[in-house]
């Protein structure tokens, strides 16, 4: 795979952005490395059988798509007063020390070339610090998305035995005009000793949209990190959902849903590494796709040789509600710890016909009883979802869905 | 087991299968790959124009492509030196095309075989047998009731000579090209011995078949055919085992298996494969079932060093049937590679796909496995299960599951599991009187019976012997 480097792209563009941000020079530093480093890097890994690919993101005109000098988006944020949550430059001012130690510290920005690209060209960012001992009720943020192309980054720390559960909407903008976007995404979340956080997003963006997310976490000692990851929108979803269990018996959940329809292509990944002894994964992941939509998922528990008493499980189910649509799976073990209990599952199927069989005998209409069946079908990852907020939106959106059908 | 083949409870696997015996040969090739190499090879085998044109050009496009290198967690293959191989060596026999009584053999050739166990199995539950030594076929036989029901079962070598007209058409053309992939092209340009079956509209040959391959020189490379044909609702077990002497220099195995089930049918391939731990086991296996055919592959890979070998089975009629069941055990330095490749291309196609696999000091095992069920094949189903059984902290085992999905009308399920040998198992055991080295043996050989059951009782007995060969004494 060739990478590309954008010819239209210069120095003078990210210089431009940090110092409307009101960088300090490390971070302008880190943006220019990443932007050199362009040259070099590949693209974010993809599946690839005999002769297929099943993500194919060296087709994407990034050159097109990108258009660093004019982006703009609105945003919502809501917090307890315990928690701060501030806008990217806000956080420069207020918390440089923590931005500091942080930033890139979960999410090496040279991971790949999307992931370089974001960190030369981010223009958009929050950042959430929850201070020790907090128990905060729920953060919502809502990323309005109003250019061609959206540099997102997120960056959430919580300190020593808080908690927070936090909720994160993207849409796009109702005037905002383009026949294709790009939205980049990066969440680096760092969960101190005994803390909990819980991540919840909703994506949403216009079917437009070519979007790239990598949401990452490290755990500290007893630490518990849990990811919901919920995908509607977008034309193309590249998205990798990971947590590293660096602390002894620290704990991760992702959970993953996605509702395909059109010719959407979600390529949705969970990945999980046991860095150490004691830890728990456990992953789910249930999506539905409709019309000429494709989905491809990839699950990786990795198990490190250091990491003792491992327990780790993956669930991957797949509905398949239309013919022409394409469903793609590849569940993996690493596994290099014997004093492992590891298991994985995944299915592909679609309604299943008995259930059918009984609602239609029960008088309920099939077309009905299959979207009844296709809502029943997301309720045990509803169910993992705390934010009453996020579970409704996420629910309507799929009852938006179920209602087009025709 | 008479007396004389008490050799065969052999404890020691040096002594079993590890024997060297001198190097004799009649003809070898240099070491390495060049146009040279292959015209001596075609010519030494008096071979007709087609098939030294297929073997040439086979050859080209081995120079054209690229080292698989790029696979995730993949064997390491740069020890592998083509041109360090030295691709034919013909022992030193007057038949070609193998003899029909194992007197007939050099008297080193014989009591290999002897020690192996083949001219005792052959007596007891096979209907014919074919064994290679080196790059030749040394010994071919089939029992007459065979012969007369018009099956074929010879050596492949004598294949091209005597039925040019069926290998023509099926060898290395619709199956297995050697563009498949490098280490195909390499057996396309160098292939030699291995097995010809075909087994008429029809016939059912009730007992199984037999071809054992036995590698003696150091640094050799082999590359035996099969090419089997099993016409309209015929039926025929084929069964292959191998081994070889422990070297320190590497040795390469690249053989290349070719099946036709045609309407009806079934054809079931067994493998006990125990190269010795300095061999590349780099094979292709492909199948290709016509309507309501059902192919079989059984695979038990203990030995060697490397082995990436992945039997595909193609569903190309409605009905079709596929099993895979496979155990791997990987020991110290051995990194075991294997899986199953399934391509639903009709309707009402079925496939079940078993993976057991066993690690231990430091051994690795890896189930690479790949099911497609393309547009069309509506009410198929494929479930693949996935099984891994460690030892010890320093061996991996990975699995890499793949499904590519394109029709709606399905039912896919894959599960996997890995866990260690239980404690709670053990200690139960071992209550009942039994040490921990039968405590956990025992537990290993009831991992694994789902698949030794399905092998005739004599390979299963064999099975289940290698591998307590391969667990004793080192179990901690």
């Amino acid at each position: 795979m060739s990478t590309q480097v954008h010819a239209t792209l210069t120095e003078q563009h990210v210089r431009a952005i940090s110092e409307e941000l009101g960088e300090p020079d490390w971070l302008l530093e880190t943006r220019l490395d990443a932007l050199e480093a362009l040259e070099t890097l590949p693209f974010p890994d993809v599946i690839q059988t005999p002769g297929r690919t099943w993500t194919d993101l060296s087709e994407l005109d990034f050159e097109a798509l990108v258009e660093p000098s004019t982006t703009a988006d609105e945003k919502e944020r809501e917090a307890p007063e315990e928690v701060d949550v501030l806008s990217f430059a806000q956080a420069v001012e207020d918390h440089e020390e923590l931005l500091r130690e942080q930033f890139g510290s979960v999410v090496d920005p040279q991971t790949n070339y999307l992931t370089a690209l974001q960190t030369a060209l981010f223009t958009s960012g929050t950042v959430i610090y929850v201070p020790d001992g907090v128990d905060a009720e729920s953060v919502t943020i809502r990323t309005t998305m109003d250019s061609q192309s959206l540099f997102n980054y997120t960056l959430v720390v919580v300190e020593q035995s808080s908690s927070v559960t936090i909720l994160e909407r993207q849409e796009t903008g109702a005037d905002a005009d383009s026949d294709s976007r790009y939205y980049s995404g990066i969440v680096e979340l760092v969960a101190g000793e005994n803390s909990y956080v819980q991540y919840g997003s909703l994506q949403d963006l216009s079917e437009d949209t070519y979007n790239y997310q990598l949401k990452r976490a490290s755990t500290d000692t007893y630490a518990n990190a849990d990811w919901i990851d919920c995908n509607i929108g977008s034309r193309l979803t590249k998205t990798s959902v990971e947590t590293t269990l660096a602390g002894e018996a620290s704990e991760s959940k992702i959970v993953g849903a996605f509702y395909g329809h059109n010719d959407q292509h979600f390529d949705v990944d969970s990945r999980v590494w046991h860095e150490n002894e004691h830890t728990t994964a456990d992953l789910v992941t249930r999506g539905v796709i409709d019309d000429d939509a494709r989905s491809v998922y990839e699950g990786v528990q990795d198990v490190g040789s250091e990491a003792w008493n491992t327990n780790s499980y993956q669930r991957e189910n797949t509905l398949m509600l239309s013919d022409e649509s394409e469903a793609d799976a590849s569940p993996k073990l690493i596994i290099n710890n014997h004093d492992t209990e590891a298991s994985h599952s995944a299915t592909v199927g679609q309604v299943d016909a008995n259930d059918l069989f009984y609602m239609t005998s029960r008088g309920v209409s099939e077309h009905l009883a299959k979207n009844m069946l296709v809502s029943g079908f997301f309720v045990p990852v509803l169910d993992e979802i705390e934010v009453e907020e996020l579970r409704e939106d996420v629910n309507g959106r799929v009852q938006d869905r179920l209602q087009a059908r025709s | 087991m008479s007396s004389e083949q008490d050799h065969l409870k052999e404890t020691d696997t040096e002594a079993r299968f590890g024997f060297k015996k001198e190097q004799n040969s009649a003809f070898e090739t240099e070491k390495g790959l060049t146009e040279e190499t292959i015209r001596l090879i075609s010519d030494d085998k008096d071979e007709p124009d087609w098939m030294r044109d297929r073997r040439l050009r086979a050859l080209r496009q081995f120079h054209e492509m690229p080292m698989p290198t790029d696979w995730p967690g993949q064997p390491d293959l740069t020890e592998v030196d083509i041109d360090e191989i030295v691709p034919y060596i013909r022992p030193d026999i007057d038949t070609r095309g193998g003899v029909d009584d194992w007197e007939e053999l050099p008297e080193e050739i014989q009591d290999t075989f002897d020690k192996l166990g083949i001219p005792e199995a052959e007596k007891n539950a096979l209907s014919g047998v074919g064994a290679q030594y080196e790059s030749e076929i040394v010994y071919q036989n089939m029992q007459e009731q065979w012969e007369e029901k018009g099956v074929i079962f010879c050596d492949m070598d004598k294949a091209v000579q005597e039925h040019p007209d069926l290998v023509e058409e099926y060898f290395m053309t619709k199956c297995v090209p050697p563009s498949d992939n490098k280490f195909a092209a390499l057996h396309g340009a160098v292939w030699s011995g291995g097995s010809f079956v075909y087994v008429p509209e029809d016939v059912t040959v009730e007992m199984p078949v037999q071809a054992y391959f036995r590698m003696n020189s150091e640094g050799m490379g082999q590359f035996e055919h099969t090419l089997i044909v099993a016409e309209k609702n015929s039926e025929v077990h084929y069964i292959e085992g191998c081994s070889a002497p422990q070297y320190s220099q590497f040795n390469l195995h690249s053989g290349c298996v070719e099946v036709f089930v045609k309407e009806g049918a079934h054809v079931q391939y067994s493998t006990v494969q125990n190269w010795s731990k300095n061999t590349y086991n780099l094979n292709t296996k492909r199948a290709i079932t016509e309507k309501d055919a059902t192919m079989e592959w059984v695979s038990g890979s203990m030995g060697s060093k490397a082995t990436m070998l992945y039997p595909c089975t193609i569903l190309k009629g409605p009905g079709a049937t596929d099993n895979h069941i496979t155990i791997a055990f990987a020991g110290e330095g051995q990194n075991i590679d294997t899986g199953a490749k399934v391509y639903h291309n009709a309707p009402n196609t079925k496939s079940t796909i078993e993976s057991k696999s066993i690690s231990k000091d430091g051994g690795r095992t890896n189930y690479r496995g790949l099911v497609h069920i393309a547009d069309g094949a509506e009410d198929s189903s494929t479930s693949v299960e996935c099984d891994a059984l460690m030892f010890d902290n320093e061996s991996t085992s990975d699995t890499m599951p793949y499904m590519e999905i394109e029709e709606s009308k399905v039912d896919v399920a894959h599960e996997a599991t890995v866990g260690k040998i239980g404690d709670e198992d053990v200690f139960y055991l071992q209550s009942r009187g039994l040490d921990d080295d039968d405590a956990k043996q025992m537990i290993v050989a009831g991992f694994i019976e789902p698949i030794t059951e399905e092998l005739p009782i004599e390979y299963a007995v064999e099975l289940n012997r290698l591998i307590e060969l391969e667990m004793e004494g080192s179990l901690g």
